[in-house]
């Protein structure tokens, strides 16, 4: 019995269930205690489960979200970290909150998803075997440098990782790159030539360059952001061959899609019980993850219509007739796709967006700027009112004035528990709330919501 | 009616840090007075005839993408951007766009980078990033409606010293400015305006896109007097919450 174990994983859980008596989450402090007592921890624990980690700038909650449940469709128990606690403390919390005091689990698969930045630091301790990557976009840059430091972290941490299978972005040139001079084993996913016509997104793109050479590149369709069919005529870099393939697009709502894919020789249909271009993206890095695992297709198809959000990414409070809507917001083409599904709202509605500068949201909100809140002005006849909280909402304002919305319509609230109850009372039956916060405006609303609402604790 | 033409300079290359939101600003800041503003973009290959302008945006990329337009600026628009500089344009230059009108760049390691040397100033790349809120007083923006204090972000690891032709933009009271050393932010040479603040840096200061705005008029109309004042009052709540929280912080 290895004792200096032992103790820390006692001493942890202690902590662990001392912050929930407090409420206090307690998703990453416990990590970064055990780690100061035994800083071998995570390799002694995790070494005896299979790892799957998500990582990428946007997606990878709900898409570790979509591979949990065609996990449990297969029947496959598993441990993962649920409350988007994606750092290392976090993740090291997840494995020690699942183990016995010597380190063992009923269950031997990890389910992991990572903060793209942390992955590189992460892969000194736990090699993962099967590592997907959603996307790379521009996201708290003042956090991370920048996005090709992101990326190279990204690299090295699977130049370490060396049993590693990848499942990456075919369409996403930075993503991709990762796939190029590896011998890791890779399945690319992404969308077929024909499938979906999305319009070119002109000057915010951000990779209109090619990584190798710098020469612009040229896309025979674009799906959205810098997402679709690249090619650099200078030194040939294009999109991968995919093996995980949206092959149409045939229905797309505000609250699900229906696809077609193609996985190996075999094609199927699928609805997909999530709004939005960008789940599609998800549930295909999810398909590839079902495939690579050998799981009956069928299974990933009913796992991907039953799927219902979890903590965060968009989640829906029924409550007087009416709906809460919470979706989080955190970089500009999240942000972009957030605002396309609003313009496919078809009733009237209450808008609010909660935006914090605090470490975990990034410190500089000046990525609100590259945001198309312009487009909103195609419903101004359906935002009844707009409010803006948190601790920029003052900024937040300043950002739609300019977005030409009316600024009569415009209010700063900055007491959530006012504006829920403003929001609430002015939203007709039948209609909606939508609430944006970022994350840790998330945070807040949410155990808010919780005790207005008794919704269940969302780290359970 | 007045009229200004915008240019935006590699708007696909240099848009870092929602650099965008300042012509944001500009365009309707004119607009809400009945000026009508045009904006133009302008990239690798594009000719820069500087007549057509009466403001000039530079913002500020990755170091990758400022490596891509390093010989269009220095050889293509780089003698006609002098020229522009040298007969009163008007100018904003953000950050690296700020950078790339000095002389040169020296990294950390000794290798020095030929910028366009337009205004006598200098960049040396440190270790440490300077990153943070930043405020800054501005005297030519005091005035009795206005303190003349600046709020912005920056992010950077250059420091930057000025020539003795230019003077600095304004004097930092919260934040790093040019180098962390002399209490300087940004730079001012004849109508460039240069600073490292992002975030967007003219929206939450009406103040000095106005007055941005009233020089590009007075260089284009003789009989332009001053502008009309608009209702500020959304700008100033964000300014000034954001001035007190950074004045008042650590
Ligand atoms: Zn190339």
């Amino acid at each position: 019995m290895n004792l200096r174990l032992t103790l820390t994983i006692v001493v942890s859980k202690i902590i662990i269930k001392a912050c929930r008596i407090a409420r206090r989450g307690g998703t990453t402090l416990p990590g970064r205690i055990a780690r100061f007592l035994c800083p071998d921890i995570l390799n002694q624990i995790a070494k005896n489960f299979k790892t799957i980690m998500v990582t990428g700038t946007n997606g990878k909650t709900t898409t570790t979200r979509i591979i949990g449940k065609i996990l449990d469709e297969n029947g496959i128990g598993y441990i993962t970290n649920k409350s988007g606690a994606n750092l290392v403390g976090g993740i090291i919390t997840t494995f020690i909150d699942a183990v016995d005091i010597h380190g063992k689990c009923k269950v031997s698969t990890a389910l992991i998803e990572i903060d793209e930045a942390a992955f590189k630091v992460m892969s000194n301790y736990l090699s993962p075997d099967i590592l997907v990557v959603t996307n790379f976009f521009r996201d708290q840059l003042d956090r991370y440098g920048e996005l090709y430091t992101t990326l190279k972290g990204v690299k090295e941490g699977i130049v370490r990782s060396d049993k590693t299978h990848l499942i990456l972005n075919a369409d996403d040139s930075l993503c991709a790159s990762l796939g190029r001079s590896t011998d890791r084993k890779t399945i690319y996913f992404g969308f077929a030539l024909d499938a979906y016509k999305g319009v070119e997104e002109s000057i915010n793109s951000d990779a209109m360059f090619c990584l190798y050479c710098k020469q612009k590149y040229e896309y025979s369709n674009h799906v959205y952001g810098h997402l679709g069919g690249f090619r650099c005529t200078s030194c040939g870099y294009s999109r991968p061959e995919t093996d995980v393939t949206c092959t149409a697009v045939e229905e797309l709502t505000s609250s699900s899609s229906v696809i077609t894919y193609s996985a190996g020789q075999e094609s199927y249909r699928a609805k997909i019980n999530l709004p939005g271009l960008y789940n599609i993206y998800n549930a295909l890095a999810a398909i590839a993850c079902g495939t690579l695992l050998g799981f009956p297709p069928d299974n990933t198809v009913k796992a991907l219509g039953s799927f219902e959000c979890g903590f965060g990414r968009m989640e829906a409070i029924d409550t007087q007739g009416k709906t809460i809507k919470l979706i989080l917001v955190k970089n500009p083409t999240g942000f972009n796709q957030v605002l396309n599904y609003l313009l496919t709202e078809d009733k009237t509605m209450q808008l609010a967006f909660i935006i914090n500068d605090r470490y975990a949201d990034g410190t500089d909100i000046s990525w609100l700027w590259d945001v198309d809140f312009e487009k909103l002005q195609g419903i101004q006849d359906k935002l009844e009112n707009i409010y803006t909280s948190g601790l920029r909402g003052e900024d937040m304002a300043v950002r739609l004035k300019y977005a030409g919305i009316y600024s009569d319509r415009i209010s700063i609230v900055k007491e959530y528990k006012k504006l829920v109850e403003q929001g609430l009372s002015r939203t007709p039956i039948g209609h909606s709330f939508y609430i944006l916060p970022t994350y840790t405006a998330m945070l807040d609303i949410r155990k808010l919501l919780k005790d207005m609402f008794s919704l269940k604790d969302f780290w359970k | 009616m007045y009229e200004l033409n915008i240019c935006h300079l590699y708007p696909d290359l240099l848009n870092l840090y929602g650099d965008r939101g300042n012509i944001i600003a500009i365009k309707k800041r004119c607009e809400w007075r009945g000026i009508s503003a045009n904006v133009f973009n302008l990239t690798l290959g594009d000719t820069f005839e500087p007549e057509t302008y009466d403001i000039v945006f530079l913002g500020g990329g990755q170091d990758y993408e400022q490596e891509i337009i390093q010989d269009d600026v220095l050889n293509q628009k780089g003698p006609e951007i002098k020229n522009a500089i040298k007969n009163d344009k008007v100018f904003l230059c953000i950050c690296g766009g700020y950078q790339l009108l000095g002389n040169y760049y020296k990294t950390w390691d000794g290798k020095e980078i030929e910028f366009l040397g337009a205004l006598n100033l200098w960049t040396i790349g440190g270790k440490k990033r300077m990153i943070g809120n930043i405020v800054f007083e501005c005297d030519f923006l005091k005035s009795p409606d206005s303190d003349g204090l600046v709020v912005g972000f920056e992010n950077h690891s250059g420091r930057t010293y000025l020539g003795p032709e230019v003077t600095p933009l304004g004097k930092v009271v919260k934040g790093y400015g040019n180098n962390g050393e002399d209490k300087h932010e940004g730079a001012i040479y004849k109508n460039v305006y240069c600073s490292y603040s992002h975030g967007s840096l003219l929206p939450k200061n009406p103040a000095l896109t106005d007055h941005l705005i009233t020089l590009a008029l007075k260089q284009k109309y003789k009989d332009f007097v001053s502008l009309q004042k608009l209702d500020d009052s959304l700008e100033e709540r964000a300014r000034t919450s954001m001035i007190s929280k950074t004045v008042t912080s650590g």
